[in-house]
């Protein structure tokens, strides 16, 4: 487990607590008991931290995502985020648990019917955000994605590295504790992946803590971030630096 | 945006839900209609009914009438015992006279009842009315009457009863069939909707679950989506079943009065008072209960595939 880390400035940060711990997890989905998802999987990470997950298709670390986002239970092993043990959670409180995590998608997940402005709105509006504070948070995380401009635009007049942003603005528009984004720069193009990632930086160096699940072996060597590498659902390395997973 | 932020948010959504979804809508609501109407055209039928077989009870009741030459003594002894009988309530001497002005103003149109001038065809048939509390009170009566000496005849009015009892008996029975029949398939029918409304925001709900929306905002659209084809299932039916009560009573009794002179409606509002509020229960329930099991259903297959 990470003791801390240094940031690009070469400062040692001290460790901060912990938003996220997972302690000997295994997830096996029903009818594949000798079959593990994840098999005894322990990691922490800290508040503010940038963290890649790392592996194969296939080799759990989508599993990892649902697991935190809390959309399914482990099989064994306990999870906590920010100190609360999320087999604990009661069905009311789970809803209040997934405003404090933002979440991005390959697939970026917008409705087409609707413009950039009203994708990044409803995310307010489903927690039921007060209703005149929305244009102003909304604007807010459209100006910080860069598409201010584009605020009326649909989806299907947009690239697809745009989308990822409305998809990004729409994740942090609530203010979430923590970021994790499955493939994020999975459907787009080296630029556009820059793009996000650096704005995935970002978001990180404003506070929130970064969880990517990515295949994309270049984004990592160069980000040096954390890297838990995952296969056949075990953690096989957990260290700062590159892609080292076959 | 809070409660009422959520309330309308949910009205707002629960409408364009029918928009998109208009042809399940206009057949769900259709068929809660076509159901509604069909248990008011029984109701009506029924509780008009059973007014009739209540008027029976109480104004047809039993003649009796008395062999030639009877003294009045003996008519006032007869009178006495049938008083004291089981279920009797009133007995009411008709002179020969009483009884042809009742029966001119009963079966006869003033035309025909002219006709006789000053004659009395009955004048040989005074009698006593019996009228009894309870209609199943009758047969029993009559055989203990006819035992009685100085008694010629007696008139009873079981036919017409076991008649609107048995045409009662087989409305209620209908009633229940179609009405559960119908009610089953506006079920489905309404499950079908929300289910097809619930596909077409497939993406939405299941971002809406990952974003942390309560579960009372996620169903809320679709809940009010049911209530609002209840609501809509249950007037439209209601506001013509109101037209059609009020003509057809008018058209019966303006057109049928001389023929069927006993036959009596229930006064429009007073059936109305039963109907609307039971077709309301009816269809608002149905449209909550239909769009709650669906609803329970397709949320956890949403959840498990995202």
């Amino acid at each position: 487990m990470p003791k801390g880390h240094e940031e690009e400035t070469g400062r040692e940060v001290l460790p901060e607590a912990p938003v996220i711990v997972l302690d000997h997890v295994s997830k096996a989905y029903d009818g594949f008991s000798d079959n593990h998802a994840l098999e005894d999987v322990s990691f922490r990470i800290d508040k503010g931290e940038f963290v890649f997950i790392v592996g194969p298709s296939g080799s759990g670390k989508s599993t990892l995502i649902r697991l935190i986002e809390n959309e399914i239970d482990p099989t064994s092993g306990k999870i906590y985020v920010a100190g609360k043990d999320l087999s604990k959670l009661k069905k009311r409180q789970v809803c209040k648990y997934r405003r404090s995590i933002g979440i991005v998608f390959q697939d970026y997940r917008l409705l087409p019917d609707r413009n950039v402005y009203e994708n990044v709105a409803f995310a307010q509006e489903v927690i039921e955000a007060p209703k005149n504070k929305i244009p102003k948070e909304v604007s807010k995380m459209l100006t910080l994605v860069g598409l201010s401009q584009k605020f009326k635009s649909f989806p299907k007049e947009m690239s697809g590295g745009e989308q990822q942003r409305v998809a990004l603005a729409r994740a942090l528009v609530n203010n979430p504790m923590i970021l994790l984004a499955d493939e994020p720069t999975g459907n787009l193009d080296p630029q556009n992946s820059w793009e996000i990632m650096n704005l995935l930086e970002e978001v990180n160096k404003r506070g929130t803590t970064v969880v990517v699940v990515t295949h994309n072996r270049e984004i990592v060597d160069v980000m040096q971030k954390r890297v838990i590498s995952v296969l056949n659902g075990k953690i096989i390395e957990d260290k700062k630096g590159g892609y080292d997973v076959g | 945006m809070g409660s009422f932020g959520a309330l309308g948010y949910s009205f707002s959504q629960g409408i364009k839900n029918i928009r998109r979804n208009k042809l399940f809508s206009i057949a769900s609501v259709a068929t809660m209609g076509a159901c509604i109407f069909l248990f008011g055209i029984l109701y009506f039928l029924l509780v008009n009914v059973q007014y009739m077989m209540e008027n029976a009870e109480s104004n047809v009741g039993v003649s009796v009438f008395f062999r030639e030459g009877i003294t009045n003594d003996e008519i006032v002894n007869i009178g006495e015992e049938i008083q004291n009988i089981k279920g009797v309530t009133s007995v009411t001497y008709m002179s020969p006279e009483d009884t042809w002005e009742y029966y001119k103003s009963t079966y006869l149109n003033e035309e025909l009842a002219a006709t006789f001038g000053s004659d009395n065809p009955l004048a040989d048939s005074m009698s006593y009315s019996v009228y009894f509390d309870d209609v199943s009170d009758q047969p029993e009566a009559v055989e203990q009457i006819k035992k009685l000496s100085g008694v010629r005849k007696v008139n009873d009015s079981n036919d017409i009863v076991a008649t609107l009892t048995k045409i009662n008996r087989a409305l209620s029975i209908g009633t229940v069939i179609i009405v559960a029949l119908l009610l089953s398939i506006a079920t489905f029918l309404i499950s079908t909707t929300i289910s097809t409304g619930v596909s077409i925001r497939r993406e939405e709900i299941s971002i809406m679950h990952l974003i942390g929306a309560a579960d009372y905002f996620i169903r809320g659209p679709f809940i009010v989506e049911g209530v609002l084809i209840g609501f809509l299932g249950a007037c439209i039916p209601l506001s013509i079943l109101y037209a059609v009560y009020y003509k057809v009573v008018a058209l019966v009794v303006s057109k049928f009065s001389g023929l069927f002179i006993t036959m009596q409606f229930v006064d429009i509002d007073e059936v109305f008072l039963f109907v609307t509020p039971i077709s309301m229960l009816m269809g608002l329930g149905i449209g909550i209960l239909g769009s709650s099991i669906t609803l329970s259903r397709q949320l956890k297959l949403i959840r498990s595939f995202n």
